[in-house]
């Protein structure tokens, strides 16, 4: 089961361009080719929003937390860097390592602290292949505190597309089916080493 | 009413109009004088008030700030300066993070918005520092995983070269815990200042409530940040 978050929505439009391009909308549109991506390698998929809506970052958490063997992937387009690069974020390893043990009860606040490693190498995985079809993009994921990660206990990744200050949508159009055909390779090739941290055996 | 109350009423009112009169256009020249005298915005207020006074006695010395590379605008890159910098760790973080606020010579490279302020700064004694800024920062930022972590990364950054102090860094928005600066990154999490007394990498770091010791580099954020409120 794949969770896919397009960021934003509602009254966040999150960052915006000069030509009044809004990511609220176009990772709207980047979700529903990820999630074509998906479903044509057999993998099931649901979304957090699928229309104008903006849940809270523990409600995005939640649809991803009810699901068991699941994988996260949140969508953003930044204001910032080199247009046409793409990157993915995972949470700090620091985050795993002060994981308290409350006797096999995970707290929400850090129910990322035993998926980090596992979303490290999730995301290795899809940078790899981001930085093949998008020159200038990092070989290897970021590390970042982006909020919506802390609470999603699955592996997860964040993947930020530069950026909302190109001249016309159309070059952000232009890089969606590449991100969505490496987010869809990336997660085959992580599939067999994603063995639940508590559980083993269990896969996506 | 008799007549002679009449006459004194009406001789009270015309020396009144005359007085009045007569100190109309005094009134108005100072008022106008008043006007004149510009009044500090709340924001630059606060500035002067966070500065220290006795910046101008600290002796000179190479400081070095992080602000983006001319090379990479996604990067930081370090610029050496001679700053004036108290002995001090408190007014010492103010006058780096002020001098950062200030921005570099080329206004392009700046990392933090050009009207965010530096509201307030505290050190515990466990090297946690709570640095308050105006709500400009939340507001300005432009909105990012990328853009905001360069942000968050320059303050981090520029406060382990020059406050060795500083072991562990919390940020708050006019004096509250913020969930993000901007949408993305978590301002709930105390960010690890100082890798040296914690293991190398990136300058980014979660603290969990329950965090067991102060050697791991993280301590318990939200208990700082609601201290920090008060």
């Amino acid at each position: 089961m794949v969770v896919l978050d397009p960021a934003h929505g509602g009254t966040d439009p999150g960052a915006r361009g000069a030509q009044g391009i809004r990511e609220s909308d176009l990772v709207l549109d980047l979700t529903m080719q990820v999630r074509r991506a998906l479903e044509a390698d057999g993998f099931q998929v649901i979304q957090t929003r699928s229309g104008n809506e903006n849940p809270s970052f523990d409600d995005r958490s939640a649809t991803a937390n009810a699901q068991y063997g699941a994988v996260f992937v949140t969508l953003h387009i930044s204001s910032s860097g080199l247009p046409g690069t793409a990157r993915v974020y995972v949470m700090p390893e620091a985050a795993a390592k002060t994981a308290v043990n409350t006797g096999g009860i995970l707290s929400w606040d850090a129910a990322q602290a035993p998926y980090v490693t596992l979303s490290r190498k999730f995301g290795d995985a899809v940078q790899g292949l981001l930085a093949q079809k998008f020159k200038g993009s990092p070989s290897n994921a970021q590390v970042a505190s982006v909020r919506q990660l802390r609470t999603t206990a699955a592996p997860a990744i964040a993947v930020e597309l530069s950026s909302v200050s190109v001249q016309d949508r159309s070059e952000l159009d232009r890089m969606m089916p590449g991100v969505a055909e490496a987010i869809a390779r990336g997660l085959a090739s992580f599939r067999p080493s994603y063995v639940l941290p508590s559980d083993a055996g269990a896969k996506p | 009413m008799s007549v002679r109350w009449r006459t004194w009423v009406l001789v009270g009112l015309g020396a009144a109009t005359v007085i009045a009169a007569i100190y109309f256009p005094y009134l108005r020249k100072r008022v106008k004088t008043a006007a004149k005298i510009e009044q500090p915005s709340e924001e630059q207020a606060r500035r002067e008030l966070t500065t220290p006074t006795a910046a101008s006695a600290d002796p000179l010395v190479k400081a070095r700030m992080f602000w983006a590379s001319p090379e990479d605008e996604t990067a930081l890159a370090a610029v050496n300066l001679d700053l004036a910098l108290s002995p001090e760790p408190v007014p010492r973080a103010k006058q780096v993070l002020n001098t950062l606020l200030a921005g570099p010579v080329d206004s392009d490279l700046r990392t933090l918005p050009a009207d965010a302020a530096l509201l307030a700064f505290y050190l515990l004694p466990d090297g946690t520092a709570i640095a308050d800024f105006s709500e400009a920062l939340a507001t300005s930022t432009p909105s990012g995983i990328q853009s905001e972590q360069l942000a968050v990364d320059s303050i981090a950054r520029t406060l382990e070269a020059n406050v060795p102090q500083v072991r562990r860094l919390k940020i708050l928005i006019h004096g509250q815990e913020v969930e993000t600066l901007a949408g993305h990154l978590d301002l709930t999490q105390m960010f690890v200042v100082n890798t040296k007394a914690t293991q190398p990498g990136p300058l980014v770091g979660g603290a969990l409530p329950k965090a067991t010791s102060a050697s791991a580099g993280l301590a318990a954020g939200s208990a700082a940040g609601k201290k920090a409120q008060r």
